[in-house]
C-alpha cells in the first residue's frame, strides 16, 4: 500500500519546472517545522528515494548558500553597473533549483532571491539617476564641515570610531541656514512680558540665610536686614563711582575741557537711564568732587574738582539747584544738541531692559 | 502564536477606527445637513460685534495650537471656541483665514480635507540671512533638515536604516541619549510624524518589521525643495542642476505652489 501511495505522490513530483515548486510548497504546509526529518530517507513522506537523496540535499543547500554568501559580501562589487555578476547568481540559483525537491532547499532558494531582487531594484534605482548620484556618507562629510567639526589631529581614528567633535552651536548654525528652506508660521508669544523676570538665585541665597537663624535667637535677624540695607547703598555707592571714573577719563582725554552736562548725562536710548545718571551725578556734586557751572554760552557744563581744590565739609560756597527733565524736553535736548550716543555707559546687570 | 495577535491588535485598530469613523460622520452630519436657510437665520441671530469676536477668537486659539506646530482639528476649534456659533462655521473661517492672509502674511491650510485638520504656515517666502522670528531657531529643525533632504535626494522615500546611518555619522545616535535633541528615535519617529514633517510607514511583508520614511504633508507644503537642492549645491559644491532629477522634481514642485498661493 505504501508502494502505492509513494508513486502516486512520485508521480506528482516527477515533472520538473513551476509543478514541482507546487508540490514542495503544499507539502511545508503539511509538515511544518521540520527538523530531523529530512535526513530520514524515503519512508511517511512518500519521496521517491533519489529525490530524498541527503548527500545530495545537503550539497544543494551548502551551494545556496555559497551563492547567499557571495551575495552579501560582494554587494558593492554587485551594484556595479559595469558588470553582470547579479544576473549569473541568478542563473546558478536556476540551474540549482531544478533539483530542489523539499521545503527546506526551496526556502534557501527564496531567501536568496530575497536578497537579489533587492539588489536589482537598487540597481534599478542607479539607472534613473541620469544626473549625478548622491552619496549620502559624503552629504555627512560636508555638513561635518558646515557645522565646524573639530578633527583632532593626535587621535588615530580606528575603525568605526568617529573622530572628532562638534562645537557647541553646531546644530544651532545648521538650524540657522536651512530655515530660509522652510516656509514656518513663526510661533506665537508675547513681545514683551508684564515684568522683567530676575534670575532666581540670588533670592534662593537670601531665604536660606533665614532659615537657619530662625531656629537662632531673634538676635540674627537685626544684622540681616542691615547687610540687605548696606547693600542697596552699595549698589548706589559703586553707580556713582563708576560715573565719576567716566567724568575723569572723559575730562582727561579733552584735555581739561569742561563737558557739557546735558552731553554728559543724557542717553538719547533711554529715558529712564537719563534720570538715573542725573540722579547719580548730583551726588558727585553734593560730595564736592565734581563742579557744576555756566559757561560762556550760559549752558551748563560739569567738571571734576581738581585734588587740591576739595575742602572736605564744604568751606566753598554752595549752592542748591533743583534739576527737573520730562520726556518732551529729554527729545528737545537730543534734537538741540545732536546726542547720539550717551557718554556714561550702560551699567552691565541691566542691560536687557529696553 | 504571532499570527493571533496579529488579529487581536488588528480588532483593536478596526474597533479605534470605527469609532473615530462615527465621530466624524456625526461631525460630517451635523456639517453637511445645515441648509442656508439655517445659516441665514443663524446670522441674524448673532451681531456682528459678536461675530467679529469669534473670529478674533479662533484667530487666537489656532495660533497658540500652532506653537507646538501640531495640526490643529476642527472638531477641537468647534468644541472649544466656536460653541453655539457652529451653524456659522463656514462665514468665521473663511473670515479667519482671511484674516491670517492679510494681517498675519500667513496661511491656514487643510492638509487632510476628510478628516478636516489644519496648519499654519507663512505665507512669505523667507529672506536667507533675515532671521523668521525674534525667537533663536530650535536647533531640531537643523536635524529635520538633515533627513528630509537625504529623502528627497533619493526620490523621495527611504528606509529607516539610511536614516539612522546617516545620523550617526553626524554624532546622532538614535540608540543613545543626545545632548541637545535627547530621545533621537522619539523626536523622529513621533514627534516629527506628529507635526506631520515626516511619515514613517510600515513595509508591507517585511520580517522583522521595516520601516520606511516619507515627507509629510507639512513638509510638503513648507518646504522648498528648490531651496534645499541650493544649500545641497553648496554645501558639495556642485550645481545644483546636476542633479537633474531632482532639480527637476523641485522646479515643478515650486511653480506649482506658487501657482496654488492665491
Amino acid at each position: 500500500m505504501s508502494d502505492t501511495r509513494r508513486r502516486s505522490r512520485g508521480s506528482q513530483e516527477e515533472p520538473a519546472g513551476p509543478s514541482n515548486g507546487v508540490g514542495v510548497r503544499n507539502r511545508s504546509e503539511r509538515t511544518g517545522d521540520m527538523g530531523d526529518e529530512d535526513d530520514v530517507v524515503g519512508g511517511p513522506s512518500g519521496i521517491s528515494e533519489e529525490d530524498d537523496d541527503p548527500t545530495r540535499r545537503r550539497e544543494i543547500r551548502s551551494k545556496y548558500r555559497d551563492l547567499i554568501n557571495q551575495v552579501q559580501q560582494n554587494r558593492e562589487d554587485m551594484l556595479n553597473p559595469a558588470n553582470n555578476k547579479l544576473t549569473d547568481v541568478l542563473e546558478e540559483a536556476n540551474k540549482l533549483f531544478v533539483n530542489v525537491r523539499q521545503a527546506r532547499e526551496a526556502a534557501l532558494d527564496a531567501q536568496l532571491l530575497v536578497l537579489a531582487t533587492d539588489l536589482g531594484k537598487e540597481k534599478a534605482s542607479q539607472l534613473h539617476a541620469e544626473g549625478s548620484a548622491f552619496d549620502p556618507s559624503a552629504f555627512a562629510e560636508h555638513l561635518l564641515s558646515f557645522m565646524g567639526l573639530n578633527r583632532l589631529e593626535d587621535e588615530s581614528g580606528q575603525d568605526g570610531h568617529l573622530e572628532g567633535y562638534l562645537p557647541q552651536g553646531a546644530w544651532q548654525k545648521l538650524a540657522n541656514r536651512s530655515e530660509s528652506c522652510f516656509k514656518t508660521a513663526p510661533s506665537f508669544h508675547y513681545m514683551l512680558g508684564s515684568f522683567l523676570a530676575e534670575p532666581p538665585p540670588p533670592r534662593q541665597r537670601v531665604e536660606r540665610q533665614r532659615r537657619v537663624p530662625s531656629k537662632e535667637a531673634k538676635r540674627i535677624m537685626p544684622t540681616q536686614l542691615k547687610q540687605m540695607e548696606e547693600s542697596h547703598q552699595e549698589a548706589t555707592e559703586k553707580e556713582v563711582e563708576r560715573i565719576l571714573g567716566c567724568l575723569q577719563r572723559y575730562f582727561a582725554d579733552d584735555s581739561g575741557e569742561p563737558i557739557s552736562y546735558y552731553e554728559f548725562v543724557i542717553d538719547p536710548n533711554s529715558f529712564s537711564r537719563t534720570v538715573e545718571n542725573i540722579f547719580h551725578t548730583s551726588f558727585l556734586i553734593r560730595d564736592g568732587l565734581v563742579r557744576m557751572f555756566l559757561d560762556n554760552d550760559e549752558l551748563p557744563c560739569i567738571a571734576p574738582v581738581e585734588e587740591g581744590e576739595i575742602e572736605p565739609g564744604g568751606a566753598s560756597i554752595r549752592h542748591q539747584c533743583v534739576i527737573s527733565i520730562n520726556q518732551e524736553s529729554w527729545r528737545e535736548i537730543i534734537d538741540a544738541f545732536d546726542i547720539k550716543e550717551a557718554l556714561i555707559p550702560v551699567p552691565e546687570v541691566l542691560s536687557q531692559e529696553s | 502564536m504571532s499570527q493571533r495577535k496579529k488579529s487581536v491588535s488588528a480588532s483593536q485598530n478596526k474597533t479605534q477606527r470605527r469609532s473615530q469613523a462615527s465621530l466624524n460622520e456625526d461631525e460630517e452630519a451635523s456639517f453637511s445637513q445645515v441648509s442656508s436657510s439655517q445659516v441665514q437665520r443663524a446670522r441674524e441671530n448673532f451681531t456682528s460685534d459678536q461675530i467679529d469676536r469669534k473670529v478674533a477668537e479662533v484667530v487666537q486659539f489656532i495660533l497658540i495650537k500652532d506653537q507646538k506646530k501640531m495640526p490643529i482639528r476642527r472638531a477641537d476649534i468647534v468644541k472649544h471656541v466656536i460653541k453655539d456659533y457652529k451653524l456659522l462655521y463656514t462665514d468665521i473661517i473663511n473670515r479667519v483665514c482671511r484674516t491670517f492672509e492679510q494681517v498675519f502674511g500667513l496661511k491656514l491650510v487643510e492638509t487632510d480635507p476628510k478628516n478636516h485638520i489644519y496648519i499654519l504656515i507663512n505665507k512669505l517666502d523667507p529672506i536667507q540671512g533675515e532671521p523668521v522670528s525674534m525667537r533663536p531657531v530650535n536647533p531640531k529643525k537643523g536635524l529635520l533638515f538633515v533627513i528630509l533632504s537625504v529623502i528627497f535626494m533619493k526620490g523621495g522615500v527611504i528606509k529607516e536604516n539610511l536614516v539612522w546611518n546617516s545620523l550617526k555619522k553626524l554624532r546622532v545616535d538614535p540608540g543613545e541619549k543626545h545632548d541637545e535633541f535627547g530621545d533621537v528615535k522619539k523626536v523622529v519617529t513621533d514627534e516629527f510624524v506628529r507635526q506631520k514633517y515626516l511619515e514613517y510607514v510600515k513595509i508591507p511583508h517585511t520580517e522583522p518589521v521595516e520601516y520606511e520614511f516619507r515627507w509629510g504633508l507639512r513638509s510638503e507644503k513648507e518646504v522648498s525643495k528648490l531651496k534645499m537642492l541650493e544649500f545641497v549645491g553648496e554645501l558639495f559644491e556642485q550645481d545644483p542642476q546636476s542633479w537633474t532629477q531632482q532639480f527637476r522634481e523641485a522646479s515643478t514642485v515650486d511653480s506649482s505652489s506658487q501657482r496654488t498661493s492665491s
